[in-house]
């Protein structure tokens, strides 16, 4: 299959910029294990169905009919969401599994950082692909934009953390900084590496971002419906709705449990019983629905433009 | 952008077994009863064929969801 073809030379370039840290002793493997979380760079499930990471290539094979060149671009997105992940880890501290619980914030620091070097070093292997000057400049700067856009998504998040008046919009907002924005950055530079046009980077750009807005509300209804935001008491869409749409019994108890300053009073069933009973659960549903009805439009518009939109269909359906 | 419209629908529909049951059976009538946009309109009609909206499960969503999971 065309993912696990991809997926190979992903892995492959990836090892390659590892190969510099093989001295340092238990380094570059605390590297693969941050790099083979979930559907990350190095993981076996990077070629699934509808394989994220492999989006910055799908994206410059759709408009141009090649890829390998854009592969250290691919590398350096899975590099630095890797990186993320991790201080992402040291910033929750709320999973047994995680790199920092397992070997200390100390650690974890020094590998985060390691990622975002070698995440520099592999954009730099863009020129040997025989990409040019100024569209290396342009991918550069297109993923320091984006990655400061999480790092702000993050802040915004982290300074919410203890409120429970959290608004829709608000919400949204956190989402689309922290979340949409890795995914409209791989799509972004993938267009740019197909040299297209401004106007289709423009189209790749709003497909990707209406694409990770429906998946992070996906994910967060996954939160609920499986159990593990409500065990965080992580307040996402589902949650909002209920706390700005139900009447002041449930209102008030679901403040009272997602407060951090007092006790929970209901468990995470009632919580998950709750948000079905009222529809909170349903109306996130139709939200992610039009988003990805959004990035379907979109995704139209650009096959209108030119590009092969078969592999990217799929991302959707 | 937020939808009060929308809210108010799905609030409609889940508070009151008179609308909830005329969803079920025809569900563009209520939809014409709020302002909802073109787009609104499609999500609601799609999730509703997908797995039926007033009435799915836990494990009916969870199915229909699988195709967009995030890449963490």
């Amino acid at each position: 299959m065309w993912q696990e073809k991809q997926a190979g030379k992903l892995r492959r370039e990836i090892e390659e910029l590892l190969v510099p840290l093989s001295d340092a002793d238990g380094l570059s493997d605390l590297i693969r294990a941050a790099l083979t979380q979930g559907r990350r760079g190095l993981g076996a499930e990077v070629a699934y169905a509808k394989p994220l990471p492999l989006l910055l290539l799908v994206v410059c094979e759709a408009i141009s009919g090649h890829y390998e060149h854009a592969l250290p671009a691919a590398a350096t997105i899975q590099l630095l969401m890797a990186a993320g992940d991790v201080f992402d880890d040291i910033e929750d501290a709320d999973s047994s599994e995680s790199l920092p619980a397992r070997y200390g914030p100390a650690i974890a620091i020094n590998v985060a950082n390691t990622l975002i070097t070698v995440a520099e070093a592999a954009i730099t292997r863009l020129k040997a692909r025989g990409v040019e000057d100024c569209i290396i400049v342009r991918v550069m700067d297109v993923v320091n934009s984006y990655c400061t856009t999480a790092c702000a998504g993050q802040h915004l998040d982290l300074s919410l953390s203890s409120e429970t008046a959290v608004s829709e919009d608000v919400y949204l907002r956190v989402i689309e900084m922290k979340s949409a924005s890795q995914v409209e950055c791989a799509c972004h530079a993938g267009a740019l590496l197909a040299n297209a046009n401004q106007e289709l980077v423009d189209m790749f750009a709003k497909f990707g971002h209406n694409l990770g807005m429906a998946a992070q509300i996906t994910n967060d209804i996954q939160g609920v419906t499986r159990g593990s935001d409500i065990l965080k008491h992580k307040i996402t869409l589902p949650v909002i709705y209920a706390l700005t749409q139900t009447g002041s019994k449930a209102r008030n108890q679901l403040e009272l449990t997602f407060s951090k300053q007092s006790e929970p009073v209901l468990d995470a069933t009632q919580i998950r019983d709750l948000l079905f009973r009222t529809g909170a659960i349903h109306y996130a549903m139709i939200k992610m629905e039009s988003y990805k009805q959004r990035a379907l439009d979109t995704l139209s518009k650009t096959e209108g433009a030119g590009a092969s939109i078969e592999h990217l269909k799929l991302f959707l359906e | 952008m937020k939808s009060q419209a929308l809210q108010e629908m799905i609030k409609k529909v889940f508070s009151d077994e008179k609308t909830k049951l005329q969803f079920m059976s025809n569900p563009e009538s209520v939809l014409a009863q709020f302002n909802l946009t073109e787009q609104e309109k499609k999500a609601v009609l799609n999730t509703h064929a997908k797995l039926g909206l007033a009435t799915a499960d836990s494990q009916q969503l969870e199915a229909a969801l699988d195709p967009l999971s995030y890449w963490s």
